[in-house]
């Protein structure tokens, strides 16, 4: 399922950890939400501009591939901190109370090991084309403009830091929920059943359907 | 420890993670840079020496996997149709497209519902989201068919059911994921959904009409209505045709011709069209940060999948997985077809407990190669495959079928999420009771699916033109 979950949140210190660094990881996922605007605009811009004025957007594909980086990794340290990756929670949605927390807690340790690996890789990648000696400080470009690379190649090992950081906290939320034998652990994702997300889905669309039926 | 073991072995705990309830993107990701670092390290004789290197080697290779695979112009589609459907709400689509839909076919026997149907396809094409479809016309079409006498299950089964017409139909973020993971040229994938999805539609209508006309006190007729009023309903509803046809002629032009140019750019003006319509609906920048965010959630998760699933993929590359599941399943002396429905049967029991989008990924870069091999081959012509078809053509079909059995998930219990949402909106309405209003449905699916199964050129017909 979706994963659609909610945190809760108190006075404790990692709670207020938890809402700082959420503002960082929104402001991440909104620039990734600009960035698909943009990509609507070029595409805008480069159909007119081929059928209207004959005259193609110089470099159009090059600057796709330039933005997907932003979009596909900005955001992936607001949608860990909202569950909003999908998994299988037909176990996990069945443990309670420290079972449950033992369990997010070792899955969670996986992924951090892995992103840690990735930050690292992902620098190397990144290393490979970043050269302050060459114009643009770059060693490879774009096929057909000459974009430099780099930039679009460091955006992973970045939003991958700031990942790791949320796994961190979420980390700390379930060892203290599982050290204090917490009901409502504080600061990591809820595990909703089914019915649950179904009514929260429902509820948003039918907002969100209200404003557009005005 | 042979490569294939190494494979086995990786690929055994990788599904011990999924089911313990790990995010799928990172299990798979995880997965494969683990067997990445087994592999290189069995090459070197397991001397501790060299684990530095083996894990260095495995570290660079997955690392470059996400930048490198992210950055294609193909998956700049997925943004862009889930764009369209966060702003589609915004639009004030969803009651002109039913309203359009009531005035021009409710007058046929079971016609409000059959309009529920074509309404919820229609707008599930933009939105793309089966479950959000269900939820918004739960609001909008069960009260106006309670109204004149249905079966209360039964309108809510028309719902849930009619939300699961949105992945075929373009545009499809499900597809191009499909045809990105099988290399398969996108347009024709979106191109190829299209007859299926408004056929699902059709079999939908004609059950309705069908039991209309042999049930007593089935919901009647609705008309009366002039042409006027008729005609007085398209505009607002148009933008929804506008965007199905926009992405159809930017890959295919009917009245021959170039295509006017490429699915992304397609996908890009559909946005841009119901973007301008929910201005003129009065979005303003709240609603628009809104749609943005949740644009940014949904292609961030989508996009870690894929290159979770690729660095997955990349080590089942060096552990020879795929090809020796190949080499199992054509070794096998039962029918292609029979183990063909037998896959798809598998992926039927597999969606009840998975997203259809995690399901796909994950087990796909398996699968797809084994149901080609079971064709001929990639390269195989149509006079020597198994189903009749070239490699190309297979793989369309293949994608077509699985994706249909991943919606017909969405109405089966014992999760099916549609039936769910659509119980969470009405609060009158147990799940149990939309589950049984939704059964007629179901067969009708089931029946669709063998209809797809025998009859490729259903799927093949409209790709095979471009």
């Amino acid at each position: 399922m979706a994963g659609a979950a909610s945190v809760l949140s108190d006075d404790s210190r990692l709670s207020r950890l938890d809402r700082g660094f959420y503002r960082l990881e929104r402001f991440f996922a909104l620039l990734s939400g600009i960035a698909v605007f943009v990509l609507m605009l070029l595409a805008v811009f480069s159909v007119t501009g081929r059928n209207i004025f004959n005259q193609p957007l110089p470099g159009y594909v090059d600057w796709i591939e330039q933005i997907m980086p932003l979009i596909a990794f900005m955001g992936v340290s607001y949608t860990q901190r909202d569950g909003g990756h999908i998994r299988m929670d037909i176990l996990v949605g069945a443990l309670k109370g420290r079972a449950l927390y033992l369990a997010e807690f070792i899955t969670t340790f996986a992924i951090l090991i892995l992103m840690l690996l990735l930050v690292w890789g992902s620098w190397a990648h990144f290393e490979r084309s970043f050269d302050f000696s060459s114009p643009l400080w770059s060693r490879d470009s774009s096929m057909d403009i000459a974009l430099p690379l780099w930039p679009a190649k460091l955006l992973a090992p970045v939003a991958f830091a700031v990942l790791c950081v949320r796994l961190v906290l979420q980390l700390w939320g379930y060892m203290r929920a599982f050290v204090q034998g917490m009901d409502e652990p504080v600061g990591v994702p809820l595990v909703l059943d089914a019915a649950t997300v179904a009514a929260r889905e429902a509820e948003h669309v039918s907002r969100r359907e209200d404003k557009g039926a005005n | 420890m042979e490569p294939i073991d190494i494979g086995l072995v990786v690929t055994g705990g990788l599904l011990v993670f999924v089911v313990l309830g790990m995010r799928v993107a990172f299990a798979a990701g995880l997965a494969g840079l683990v067997g990445l670092i087994w592999i290189f390290w069995s090459k070197k004789g397991y001397d501790p020496d060299e684990f530095g290197w083996a894990l260095t080697v495995a570290a660079k290779t997955a690392g470059q996997v996400p930048h490198s695979k992210v950055s294609s112009q193909a998956l700049s589609l997925i943004p862009t149709f889930i764009l369209i459907g966060y702003l589609a709400y915004y639009a004030g689509l969803t009651r002109a497209l039913f309203e359009a839909s009531k005035r021009w076919i409710a007058w046929v026997p079971g016609g409000l519902a059959v309009s529920t149907v074509f309404a919820t396809a229609g707008f599930a094409a933009v939105s793309g989201a089966s479950v959000a479809t269900a939820a918004v016309f739960a609001r909008i079409a069960i009260p106006e068919m309670l109204k004149i006498g249905y079966d209360k299950k039964f309108a809510a089964g028309v719902v849930a059911a009619g939300g699961t017409l949105a992945s075929l139909i373009p545009p499809s973020a499900i597809l191009v994921i499909y045809a990105i993971i099988v290399e398969q040229d996108v347009g024709k994938l979106l191109l190829a959904g299209f007859i299926p999805g408004v056929f699902s539609a059709l079999v939908y209508a004609i059950l309705i009409i069908g039991m209309a006309l042999t049930i007593k006190g089935f919901g009647p007729p609705v008309g009366g209505f002039s042409w006027r009023e008729r005609f007085e309903c398209l505009p607002a509803a148009l933008p929804i045709v506008l965007v199905v046809v926009t992405i159809v002629f930017f890959v295919y032009n009917p009245f021959g011709g170039d295509a006017w140019g490429t699915p992304t750019e397609g996908g890009a003006i559909g946005a841009f069209i119901v973007f301008l319509m929910a201005v003129y609906r009065g979005m303003r920048w709240a609603e628009l940060k809104d749609a943005l965010l949740e644009t940014a959630k949904l292609s961030v998760m989508i996009f870690t999948i894929i290159w979770g699933v690729l660095i997955y993929v990349r080590f089942l590359g060096f552990a020879e997985l795929p090809s020796a599941f190949a080499d199992w399943i054509t070794s096998l002396t039962m029918s292609p077809m029979v183990i063909l429905i037998c896959i798809l049967l598998a992926y039927a029991v597999l969606g009840m407990f998975m997203d259809a989008i995690g399901m796909l990924l994950l087990t796909l870069p398996v699968v797809y190669p084994a149901v080609m091999a079971l064709n001929g081959g990639v390269y195989v012509s149509a006079e020597d495959s198994a189903f009749g078809m070239s490699g190309p053509m297979c793989a369309i079909w293949f994608g077509i079928l699985v994706v249909k059995m991943a919606e017909f998930c969405l109405i089966t219990p014992p999760i099916g999420l549609n039936c769910f949402v659509v119980a969470g909106v009405r609060p009158d309405l147990s799940v149990q009771d939309v589950f049984k209003g939704v059964t007629p449905f179901f067969i009708a699916d089931g029946i669709t699916i063998a209809l797809l199964v025998s009859f490729p050129m259903i799927v093949l017909w409209l790709p095979g033109l471009a």
